[in-house]
């Protein structure tokens, strides 16, 4: 079988290991620091019903809650599966309503609307002047284990996976990719790896990797802060019922609370300074929904880039869908032999990989189906034993 | 901003080889987190440094080192609360090194049971006044799974033969929420490699960044074992 290469340790690097290894691919993955060490581990740890895209993204919302099914089945222990509400605090979350409703629907994501009074019985922690709460099937995933399931079960069916191994450069002869230079972080020192396909799976990361073979791919990294406080303040994932915006989102995770988030754009993923006003500005969006927030102690904060797909410095980056993609740079770039795939969230990691393996199958002229909907993960556990 | 100085223990096999301190001048902001700090010196002075981490928020537990000779979790570590300066940075004890403060994990899951649940029932924000219809609302364990216990326990270093504190606090999890199992459970933890190697030197409980006391678990284990024998 031939030799696929994917670059990149991040969640879709992961999905894509295990997919391939799946289908019979002889895989190796390289990734520059720790597994899970960009921007995968850092998000708060929504796993997605699809419903806040519902109105402005509803391709992302379908790819959204097709997966969050999935998931439920293939890797329950590292869900907490509680459920999310939306809540109403004022008269123009209530307008935004009934198209946030129908457009849920519509993407086939179930909403059940309950008054403020079982909004607080569920939830009393919740603002008691709520005008009500719609629930929907969000979950909070564990945002590090979850896709170490994904390399446990990869590592088991055979890939081979190389953690502190940068990708330093990129061979080309005659218009295709041949394979790849590494430069080992544990041993000090570059080495050379062939390859029949190279898969850039990097994330916010994917423009730099494609600069090393001269050519430039859609993504922008668009940051953003999260913030944990001290106790875990409900056990439902709260969310802000109103268009996409900032401090809209509590993540309830173990013992803390995970308050999420703001967006810029910036155009390095690397070296991204914490902006320490946005935490005040979180907390305070945040405590509008659950007042205790800002009551409770601050855990710690963090930034982390998110890869949007064609983003510009124009656009406003709340509007950028967050779907994702895969590229054969024969036809984009003539340049045989790569692959990039980009965009995406956390949630849609397993269809991220099977789009891209898909496209891997149809480039080597493989007919193999995607096994890994149906295919329960191994306990992260077993990625050490 | 205030200058301060790491002082990281260095290693890569053949390369560094034996172990070497190495000093990075860095400035800081206040609230800065350990974590930061070390991202800070990769950025900007030696992207070779080699550490472990990945969600910044003590849920992952990856971040795990000695910090002036404690187990701490770097992302949680604020600079500004350590007293002592240079800022000593080692890898945790008992664990092989891959390179710098990374360690070979591989030890500490071998104890852990890819069987046991890390769900458990929520008892946050306490009991629900909602009509107990639905299912319970569950969350994850405490246990980020970091090896702190492993490496400040006085006998794990010395023994791989003990368990360990993390794996017998999970274990008493598991024997908690599976009556079914005890009988396999307490026969592990009064094994060989169970319970009897624990000198009660509470170092696991001091050091543990998430609250999970594995000494209070080793500590029934042992009761329900002597009620289990009696």
């Amino acid at each position: 079988m031939e030799h696929i290469i994917i670059i990149g340790g991040g969640g879709t690097g992961a999905a894509l290991a295990h997919d391939l290894a799946l289908r019979g691919f002889k895989v190796s993955l390289f990734e520059k620091g720790e597994l899970l060490s960009g921007t995968t581990g850092r998000h708060h740890g929504l796993l997605h019903s699809g419903a806040r895209y519902a109105v402005h993204d509803p391709t992302a919302a379908q790819e959204c809650i097709a997966e969050n099914s999935i998931l439920r089945r293939i890797a329950p222990q590292a869900l907490e599966q509680n459920d999310g509400l939306f809540v109403a605090l004022e008269e123009t979350d209530m307008a935004y309503r009934r198209v946030f409703v129908e457009s849920c629907r519509a993407c086939g994501i179930s909403v059940r609307q309950l008054s403020a009074a079982e909004a607080l019985g569920l939830e009393p922690a919740l603002n008691p002047n709520l005008k009500l709460a719609l629930q929907l099937p969000d979950a909070t995933m564990d945002a590090w284990r979850l896709p170490l399931q994904f390399f446990a079960t990869a590592k088991a069916n055979g890939a081979e996976l190389h953690s502190f191994a940068e990708v330093r450069g990129i061979h080309v002869r005659s218009g295709r990719v041949t394979g790849v230079r590494i430069f080992d972080y544990k041993k000090h020192r570059e080495y050379d790896v062939r390859g029949d396909l190279l898969v850039n799976a990097t994330g916010a990361w994917a423009g730099k990797i494609c600069a090393l073979a001269g050519i430039q791919v859609p993504v922008q990294p668009g940051p953003g802060v999260m913030v944990t406080v001290n106790a875990r303040l409900t056990n439902m994932v709260i969310n802000r019922l109103h268009p996409a915006g900032e401090g809209d989102i509590i993540v309830p995770q173990r013992k803390l609370s995970a308050l999420g988030t703001s967006l810029w754009l910036a155009n390095d993923p690397d070296g991204i300074a914490l902006p320490r006003d946005h935490i005040r500005r979180i907390i305070g969006l945040c405590a509008q929904m659950v007042p205790a927030v800002k009551d409770t102690p601050l855990h710690s904060a963090w930034c982390a880039a998110r890869p949007l797909l064609g983003g510009r410095k124009a656009d406003d980056p709340q509007k950028i869908s967050r779907t994702f993609d895969c590229y054969d740079h024969k036809e984009r770039d003539n340049l045989e032999g790569l692959v990039s795939v980009m965009g995406g969230k956390a949630t849609t990691l397993r269809a991220m990989a099977a789009k891209t393996a898909d496209l891997i199958c149809r480039k080597t002229g493989r007919d193999l189906p995607c096994r890994t909907a149906a295919q329960k993960l191994l306990h992260w556990r077993l990625f050490y034993q | 901003m205030q200058t301060v100085t790491f002082r990281i223990w260095r290693f890569k096999a053949a390369q560094i080889d034996p172990p070497q301190f190495q000093d990075f001048k860095l400035s800081v902001e206040a609230n800065m987190s350990v974590l930061e700090g070390l991202e800070k010196i990769r950025q900007e002075q030696d992207q070779t440094l080699m550490y472990r981490h990945s969600c910044h928020h003590a849920s992952c537990g990856t971040c795990a080192c000695k910090i002036n000779g404690r187990e701490r979790l770097a992302c949680i570590t604020p600079i500004k609360d350590l007293p002592a300066r240079p800022i000593t940075l080692t890898p945790l004890d008992g664990f092989a090194s891959l390179g710098d403060l990374v360690v070979d994990m591989h030890r500490f899951y071998k104890n852990l049971s890819a069987d046991w649940s890390y769900l458990r029932e929520s008892d946050h924000p306490g009991p629900s006044r909602a009509p107990r219809e639905v299912k319970p609302f569950m969350r994850f364990e405490n246990c980020v799974e970091c090896g702190a216990c492993v490496s400040a326990c006085p006998v794990t270093p010395e023994s791989e033969k003990f368990m360990g504190p993390a794996a017998l606090a999970a274990l008493h999890d598991e024997l908690e929420k599976s009556p079914a199992k005890a009988a396999d459970l307490l026969s592990l933890a009064g094994g060989s490699r169970g319970v009897r190697w624990c000198k009660s030197a509470l170092r696991c409980s001091q050091v543990c960044p998430t609250a999970v006391y594995p000494a209070r678990h080793i500590a029934e284990l042992r009761r329900r074992g002597e009620r289990s024998t009696k």
